[in-house]
């Protein structure tokens, strides 16, 4: 390498605490093993259930793996004096981490940045001129992020909006996908998330066979991104039909 | 499946599923029809009901509707009859709080407001609201319209629309004694009111 001439006095390094991690070579190379024993194409369990707040319009709680989160949905409800008059409903999503949430306590990773992210997904799959005038809030609380927070939000929000009784042209199911090296990994948890090169997130309304939702961030080559959002679709698919079989349990439970 | 008018239910759907094409049912309330593919789709969880129409209608198509589970979640909307409790009354107008659309109560409160020229269908320049509500009232009103960013419109000009209950000066549940007039059953005081007409 060419001799760097390092008259000019040395620049500000960050610390090496807080560099990424070396990535092990694994990650790189060949088969990339998951710290849970997944397949790679395969979804963490899910546990969907709603009606979990009882002072809320609608609630959902969901676990999948170690990301617990509970949505809560209040509304329709009136606008705040503030607000113009719109002639169809107003959607206000919120998401906020629980201090207890992530290893180092009080590490909340861009939770307004989540909001809005939220709030994008859920638009499209709301029937907004069914309540003119009023606001519906979307409350989310990850209790825990054990990796994949955001679709597991998006997911738990929409079984939320049902149970609330709000009207969707669909349930909207959400998964995400990262890139190592070579290997797709579907569902990733924190610590494969730390390690990516990449990561694609599609939230799709899986009855209609839309998508309401897609990000990509990080590098992909475009049969990567073909082969990620085929195998993301599916999963939406399966995940969906999970979630259309919670909301059929939560109705028929209690009148048995 | 032949359901029976609205008597039996039908199986549970959820957002999304489908319900049927639109070449053979309309949609009702819980459903939407989806243009570009002719299909009408649920979108509440419950279950699913088929009314069918008069047999002398043009339409032969039944309507599908999809009854939510859950008994909560109104909005005021125009033409529903609504229970409010009045807040405060101006000189030509008072404010209430819609607590009830139809049967069903509202979890928060909406703001309502009944103009001058809503109380009643006689005489509404003539009207003078402190003879019509007070503070406390419980009206039944129907909803004009949906108003601008701060309350709904809402009217008390039918006979069944009014006062329903309201305490008089000594604290008790007055009763109502003509259209305009509610008494007192402690002191005997007749207090004016647009009083609804309840019963046939």
């Amino acid at each position: 390498m060419a001799g760097k001439i390092s008259n000019t006095p040395a620049t500000y390094t960050p610390s090496p605490t807080s560099q990424n991690k070396k990535r092990p070579s694994i990650v790189t190379g060949s088969d990339w093993v998951r710290p849970d024993g997944r397949g790679l194409h395969q979804c963490r369990p899910a546990f969907l259930r709603t009606g979990a707040v009882n002072s809320a319009s609608g609630s959902a709680y969901a676990e999948f793996g170690n990301t617990k989160v509970i949505v809560s949905v209040f509304g329709p409800r009136e606008s705040k004096k503030a607000m113009m008059y719109s002639d169809i409903g107003r959607l206000n999503c919120n998401v906020s981490y629980t201090s207890f949430a992530t290893p180092i306590r009080g590490q909340a990773s861009d939770s307004k940045d989540l909001s809005s992210m939220l709030h994008k997904a859920l638009e499209g799959a709301i029937i907004l001129e069914s309540f003119p005038k009023t606001t519906v809030d979307v409350f989310a609380l990850v209790l825990e992020s054990g990796g994949s927070d955001l679709p597991v939000v998006i997911s738990c929000a929409s079984l939320a909006l049902s149970d609330a009784g709000i009207r969707l042209y669909d349930i909207v199911a959400s998964v995400s996908m990262s890139c190592l090296g070579m290997n797709l990994v579907i569902d990733p948890v924190s610590e494969e998330e730390s390690y990516q090169d990449g990561n694609l997130m599609i939230t799709c309304m899986p009855s209609r066979n839309e998508v309401t939702q897609m990000t990509v961030t990080g590098e992909w080559s475009t049969p990567k991104i073909h082969e990620a959002m085929q195998i993301c679709l599916d999963a939406c698919t399966k995940l969906g039909m999970i979630m259309r079989s919670c909301l059929k349990e939560a109705v028929s439970a209690p009148e048995e | 499946m032949k359901v029976n008018k609205e008597e039996t239910r039908g199986e549970l759907v959820t957002p999304g599923e489908v319900l049927g094409k639109s070449a053979e049912l309309k949609a009702g309330k819980g459903a939407y029809v989806s243009p570009h593919n002719k299909t009408v789709y649920a979108s509440l969880t419950g279950f699913r009901t088929l009314t069918y129409p008069l047999p002398d209608s043009p339409d032969t198509r039944p309507t599908v509707d999809v009854i939510g589970h859950k008994a909560h979640g109104a909005v005021p909307e125009i033409g529903a009859i609504v229970i409010a409790r009045v807040t405060k009354v101006m000189a030509r107008m008072a404010s209430a709080d819609i607590m009830c659309v139809g049967p069903k109560s509202v979890r928060e409160k909406f703001s309502g407001i009944i103009r001058q020229q809503d109380v009643r269908a006689t005489e509404i320049d003539k009207v003078d609201m402190h003879s019509s509500f007070r503070p406390g009232d419980i009206v039944r009103a129907l909803v004009l319209s949906l108003g601008d960013a701060r309350a709904y419109h809402l009217s008390t000009a039918k006979n069944e629309l009014g006062v329903v209950s309201a305490e008089s000066a000594a604290g008790a549940t007055m009763v109502p004694i003509s259209w305009t007039e509610m008494q007192c059953p402690l002191t005997g005081q007749i207090e004016q009111r647009k009083v609804a007409k309840i019963g046939a």
